[in-house]
């Protein structure tokens, strides 16, 4: 048996059971599916926040996907499959928090590729400065003997 | 038929029972669990690593258990997982870098500093020396610009001043020459020593001609030579000059003599000559009375003027001569001619004139100057002449 299927068939056991047991109604239902909408919806604007934060465009593919499971997880949450839903939202934090590292990670590259590049473009220059008195050193060497 | 449907069941149920594909989630995971950072990972987020294994041996449960799609959603929910943890340890793997960088930067710069100042130093030592050379070079080329000239200047000084003196000297040479041509002509040369008069003055005039081409050598030999020249023709022509001059002089004394003769009053004058001597006489007639040695009364005026007129030209010898008529002895009549002409010695001592200039002579009756058979005639012969002497 697939296992989309046994998940279901668990939820329709496990509702079924609340509800024998007298517990939930068709309001508390109502109010996860508020709640994961809410999550969604507040994952939706965190990707916006990610891509302003992905300046240096490093991770658009991992971005993309976050969007592709967060659209899943909508309509997962449409279809009231709630923790599919619930499995791609984790999915979908778990995402962000790399996009998050990624982005951080980026930014620290390119931060020490600057670094780099300043070192090597010092080092250059401290290169050609030390050629340029090694021969101004010299140039006055003779230049003060051919004087006496 | 029945058969056939159980092995197929038969056969289904073994297919069943085998191991299913791997879950390309569960590949991705476990090759991303080969790299080699993951021990270090672990340190730095050791959560994040252990929910990944957790996750992917779950999911290798799962995929055993032929549970695919729970497999490959712990799969993937490892790698994202593993994939973070990874991400943080290259954060601070980055972290360390850039700090190390910064310090390897900020030494750089300092070298660099260092380096750039001591270039400026030594640039500037290097610029101070070129400067100097510089000076160095331009002073030595300005000393031997101006010892040059200076040498040049010497030497047209030199050159100007040779011929300067060389000038000066042609010019003293021509003055020289031109003097001794002016000497020359005060005595005539031109009239007594025409050829060297004329040779003088050629040279002279070939030396002008040579000082203006600035030929000084040439103008100075010529001038020397017109000056010789000149001074030849002075040679000649002075005494002939002074001769010719004193023979005018004289003549003009002579002539202004006898102006001066011929303008007494009461006396006879006259010219004559006697051989090389001219003679101006100045004949007092009837000076003195018949046997008289002594002058008769009226005569102080020609006397005096006779006396003025020997005093006015006294380079002339001058003869008092006495004179008488024929009536007596002889040598009575030379005794009274002679104390007649003593007379007017004394007459005319007495009124000025030297009388060593003065000579006397007693003729008597000889040389009458009028008849002596008439009374008249024989009073006029009693006279004396005053005769000046000369050539």
């Amino acid at each position: 048996m697939p296992s989309r299927t046994r998940r279901m068939l668990l939820s329709l056991l496990t509702a079924t059971t609340c509800a024998a047991a007298g517990g939930w109604s068709l309001p508390a239902h109502a109010g996860e599916e508020d709640d994961l909408q809410s999550r969604i919806e507040t994952q939706r604007s965190g990707v916006a926040d990610l891509e302003k934060m992905d300046d240096l465009k490093s991770v658009p593919d991992e971005i993309t996907l976050l969007r592709a499971w967060l659209d899943e997880a909508w309509s997962l949450r449409s279809k009231h499959e709630y923790d599919q839903v619930r499995e791609v939202l984790d999915r979908a934090t778990a995402q962000a928090e790399l996009i998050r590292a990624k982005i951080t990670a980026s930014k620290l590259r390119a931060q020490a590729q600057k670094h780099e590049a300043a070192v090597q473009e010092l080092k250059a220059r401290i290169a050609k400065t030390r050629k340029a008195l090694s021969d101004t050193i010299t140039k006055k060497k003779v230049l003060e003997g051919s004087a006496q | 038929m029945t058969a056939i449907v159980r092995i197929a069941g038969v056969a289904a149920l073994v297919a069943a029972c085998a191991t299913p594909p791997k879950p390309r989630e569960l590949d991705t995971y476990e090759a991303l669990r080969k790299n080699a950072n993951i021990q270090e990972a672990s340190k730095k987020s050791p959560s994040l690593i252990a929910a990944s294994e957790k996750l992917g041996e779950r999911s290798i449960e799962e995929w055993q258990s032929n549970d695919l799609e729970e497999s490959r959603r712990d799969a993937l929910m490892a790698h994202i997982k593993l994939k973070t943890a990874l991400a943080v340890l290259e954060q601070e793997q980055l972290k360390a870098k850039i700090s190390a960088l910064s310090a390897e930067q900020a030494r750089a710069q300092e070298e660099y500093t260092d380096l750039a100042e001591k270039l400026a130093s030594e640039t500037e030592k290097l610029t101070l020396v070129q400067k100097n050379i510089e000076v160095s070079k331009a002073a030595a080329a300005d000393k031997q610009r101006l010892s040059q000239q200076m040498t040049t200047e010497v030497q047209k000084a030199q050159a100007e001043q040779q011929r300067l003196t060389l000038q000066l000297a042609s010019e003293q040479k021509i003055k020289a020459a031109q003097l001794a041509l002016r000497t020359a002509e005060t005595v005539d040369a031109s009239k007594y020593a025409k050829a060297e008069y004329s040779a003088a003055n050629d040279m002279l005039a070939k030396a002008d001609a040579e000082m203006k081409q600035n030929d000084f050598a040439g103008a100075q030999a010529s001038a020397e030579v017109a000056k010789k020249n000149a001074d030849k023709a002075t040679e000649i022509a002075k005494p002939l000059y002074e001769q010719a001059e004193q023979t005018n002089q004289n003549k003009a004394r002579d002539e202004a003599l006898s102006r001066d003769a011929y303008a007494i009053s009461g006396a006879d004058v006259r010219l004559e000559r006697r051989g090389d001597l001219q003679r101006l006489v100045i004949a007092i007639p009837a000076l003195f009375s018949k046997r008289q040695p002594s002058i008769a009364p009226g005569f102080d005026t020609v006397l005096t003027a006779v006396a003025e007129l020997i005093k006015k030209y006294p380079t002339y010898p001058v003869q008092i001569i006495g004179y008488t008529d024929n009536k007596g002895k002889s040598s009575e009549l030379l005794a009274i001619s002679a104390a007649r002409a003593q007379a007017v010695l004394t007459a005319l001592a007495t009124r000025g004139v030297e009388t060593r200039r003065l000579m006397t002579s007693g003729l008597g009756a000889d040389d009458p100057r009028f008849d002596n058979k008439s009374v008249a005639g024989r009073a006029k012969n009693n006279r004396v002449e005053i005769v000046f002497l000369y050539h």
